[in-house]
């Protein structure tokens, strides 16, 4: 059965290849591929030694770091894995492969098996970004090294959303028939929590004293008896890329497959009626996703409520509001989405609470974390947010039949997003605000992170505006080959590719902000002489007015291009 | 009133459609039949709007939808064969979308009626996914027909109805056409379009073939005189089977 299950997924990738690589007949694709093979040159093959990488090495925090790293991965598909999205087969799958005579068993093996062409791609991808000698003994060891880490991560990600889906569908029978693993979660639960607990003071006394300081710390006590335990397994998954020869490597590789084959065993024997009943599931889901013609892979859950009545649309207005209206509601009926408000609301008020109380430490990391969340959204958040044309292309037929002028669509979509996003992290930013309300310490007074907020509520918007356009004429430039629907390419086994988009992404930004941060500043500086820290306000006006005049010529050029956008030649469902 | 004039598309050296041209009036409902890949839902696919002609004009209710798309698309309801609906938004919520985009003032009025008509005043709250296909496929319907559209495109419209479904469509095109709309009918069911077309235009490899009602068509043809749609259709599109001894 292996054979036909190679044969689908070589043919499968192949085809897709040969197809996406019909539309260099096209100029603009051309352009795009010559951009993208210089921009990679220069990313993976133009790069120096870093001299962070050998000082990370020698300083032993590369293995404690990526360790460290792996468990929040970890953690995190636990906590929110979304576990449809890695059970899922396609329609297609689910209409030739339930229906043959294949035990479910055989369709775990298939799954594993697809899985493996996006991680040799992003083992590839690893092995060129880790070139030039930064780590590990040799271009192929590291490769092999990395290949085992991805795998296993991947299969470790497919065995907790089993367990997930047990528990989430068969309530206690399926704690029943997932005990071993819910005990070993567990242990590891309880061992990480006093680890942390023991390792809390330490670190708070290193964080004092400088990042350096900080990662020896980290170090120190990840080798303290309990933290190396939880850690094992992280650790032995990155020793063979973080070893300096071959006998090192020889060393770390042995526990690192060990480690490989159990995950492989923990999946593999999960064909069990109970597996069945999982796989039944997968196959209810994926014919409701057939049904619903959204395209092959699906977006989180959508939890259903009606809506108060002063958010119901009106039908007098502007015509497009019924776009951003509809993406909004979109956004806000995903179950993620109210679990982050949740989770940020009682944050805030833990924050605030033990800010007041002079509990320093806890409000302190509270609102770090928030703030540095704050900032990451800002960069993978219009990656994340995708409740815009990425979403809505697969529906081109639809859009293209409504009464409305291309331009007009591109500005709901993506002001729906924007809007999406900023919320977000403007309530990141109030948890850390709350925070630090009790830190007399902190570099910044009162009114001054008072000022910093407000400054947030205005350049957030136009920023992400900025940012989420970046990413929706990328989709509407490249409908063939880029990623479409709401659900983005996750996981760990995607990392590389993102971690690229997300590369390119921050230099086309930073592109894009050069002129009005330019004309910005430069007002600032010219009037400062004489208004001192209001030349601040007229700065930010024609900053403002700067990336909006930008984003309202890329937002009429990227309509043209969305009404001139023929379905059937973009490669887009018909 | 819909207007085709020497309507062409493309793609690549490939004609999907050419020199197509037509008139449906308003109260008139034309059944556009053809073999498969004969270019009806490219056809249609133009008239909506969502693909760009090649070459050819396209008027809806009098606007060139090339230079007035709003206006001209504002006129008209393109109902697909596989019902295009959003999986965050409630029937009822899909009719306030439309009515926003369609600028339809009596709304509020009027939703509680089309669900009645259509059978979906039960699932006002129901999200696409906890619908049939079939409920999925009168709530398109529903969508198309809100605005009173002065054109209205149907591909297959019949596809996963039952036959109380069936009927109660076939009803609310003909009221439809009676109401002062100009209809196109898209479908491989003949016997829908004998039932309720006026005209028929009949494509075959992107060239009209037939254009006219089924008597001006067999009139045309004196050998096809005296027989069905189905025998003059596959006539004359070339499929026409060995009789059966």
């Amino acid at each position: 059965m292996i054979g036909v299950f190679a044969y689908l997924v070589w043919r499968s990738g192949y085809n897709r290849i040969v197809r996406q690589l019909r539309h260099l007949r096209s100029p603009r694709y051309v352009a795009a591929l010559l951009l993208g093979a210089g921009y990679l040159w220069i990313i993976l093959f133009d790069q120096r030694p870093s001299p962070v990488a050998s000082r990370a090495i020698t300083g032993g925090w590369i293995e404690v770091v990526g360790a460290l790293a792996l468990l929040g991965a970890v953690a995190w598909g636990w906590v929110f894995g979304v576990e449809r999205r890695v059970l899922a087969f396609s329609p297609a799958e689910v209409t030739f492969l339930f229906s043959a005579p294949i035990s479910r068993r055989g369709l775990i093996q298939f799954k594993l098996l697809r899985n493996q062409l996006l991680i040799l791609f992003n083992t590839l991808l690893w092995t060129l970004i880790l070139s030039r000698e930064r780590f590990g003994a040799s271009p192929w060891l590291r490769s092999l090294s990395i290949w085992i880490l991805l795998t296993t991560l991947s299969f470790h990600r497919l065995g907790a959303s089993f367990v997930r889906t047990s528990l989430s569908e068969h309530g206690r029978y399926g704690v029943r028939h997932r005990v071993v693993s819910m005990a070993v979660l567990g242990i590891v639960c309880i061992a990480l929590l006093v680890s942390l607990a023991e390792a809390l003071p330490a670190l708070e006394a290193g964080r004092a004293s400088g990042a350096l300081a900080f990662l020896n710390a980290l170090s120190a006590q990840a080798e303290r008896p309990l933290a190396r335990v939880v850690l094992w397994p992280f650790t032995t998954m990155v020793r063979p890329l973080s070893a300096g020869t071959i006998t090192e490597w020889l060393h770390a590789i042995g526990p690192a497959l060990a480690l490989l084959l159990l995950h492989a065993v923990w999946v593999v024997r999960s064909d069990s009626a109970f597996e069945e009943a999982a796989a039944e599931a997968s196959l209810d889901r994926a014919r409701a996703a057939a049904d619903r013609r959204t395209g092959p892979r699906r977006g989180p859950t959508v939890a259903h409520r009606p809506l108060p009545h002063f958010l119901r649309l009106r039908p007098a207005g502007w015509r497009a509001g019924a776009i951003f209206w509809k993406n909004l509601i979109a956004v806000f009926r995903m179950r993620r989405t109210r679990s982050a408000v949740l989770a940020v609301v009682v944050a805030g008020a833990v924050a605030a609470v033990s800010s007041m109380r002079g509990q320093s430490t806890l409000a302190d990391i509270a609102g770090w974390l928030s703030l540095t969340w704050a900032g990451v959204m800002l960069i993978v958040g219009p990656q994340w947010v995708r409740n815009d044309l990425r979403g809505d292309l697969t529906k081109l037929d639809l859009l293209r039949s409504y009464p409305l002028r291309g331009s007009s669509i591109v500005q709901a979509e993506v002001s729906a997003s924007t809007l999406a996003l900023t919320l977000m992290q403007l309530g990141l930013l109030l948890v850390a605000y709350l925070a630090f309300l009790g830190n007399d310490e902190f570099r910044f007074d009162l009114p001054e992170r008072t000022l910093l907020l407000g400054a947030a509520v205005v350049y957030l918007p136009l920023i992400n505006f900025a940012g989420l356009l970046i990413h929706n004429a990328a989709a509407v430039l490249y409908p063939a080959w880029v990623h479409l629907g709401v659900g983005r390419p996750g996981g760990v086994e995607a990392l590389g590719q993102n971690m690229l988009m997300i590369i390119a992404f921050t230099i086309l930004l930073g592109i894009t902000l050069v002129i009005p941060v330019t004309l910005g500043g430069a007002t600032v500086a010219m009037l400062h002489p004489w208004i001192r820290n209001a030349a601040l306000i007229p700065g930010t006006l024609v900053l403002l007015a700067t990336l909006g005049a930008e984003a309202w010529l890329i937002v009429n050029w990227l309509g043209r291009v969305f009404e001139r956008t023929d379905p059937g030649s973009a490669g887009l469902p018909a | 009133m819909i207007e085709v004039d020497g309507l062409q598309k493309l793609y690549g050296d490939f004609p999907a459609v050419q020199g197509v041209s037509f008139t449906v009036g308003p109260g008139e409902v034309v059944g556009l039949v053809g073999p498969n890949g004969a270019g009806k839902t490219t056809t249609l696919r133009s008239i909506a709007g969502i693909i760009i002609p090649t070459q050819g004009q396209i008027r809806i209710a009098g606007h060139d939808l090339a230079r007035e798309p709003v206006s001209a698309k504002a006129a008209l309801a393109f109902i697909p064969d596989e019902p295009h609906l959003f999986e965050y938004l409630t029937v009822e919520e899909h009719l306030r979308f439309v009515a926003r985009l369609y600028r339809v003032h009596d709304a509020e009025a009027r939703i509680p009626g089309v669900l009645e008509e259509l059978e979906l005043s039960g699932k006002r709250t129901a999200l696409p996914g906890e619908l049939s296909r079939g409920m999925k496929q009168k709530l398109a319907i529903a969508c198309g027909l809100l605005h009173h559209p002065q054109a209205l495109l149907l591909d297959e419209p019949l596809t996963g109805l039952d036959p109380a479904g069936i009927r109660r469509m076939k009803r609310t095109i003909v009221g439809h056409a009676h109401s002062g709309s100009a209809v196109i009918l898209s479908s491989h069911l003949l016997h829908l379009i004998e039932e309720i077309c006026s005209r028929v235009l009949i494509l075959r490899r992107g060239r009209v073939v037939a254009f006219g009602t089924v008597s001006d068509i067999v009139a045309d043809r004196p050998e096809l005189s005296g027989r069905r749609l189905e025998d003059v259709f596959l006539a004359l599109v070339g499929q026409e089977e060995e009789p059966e001894r």
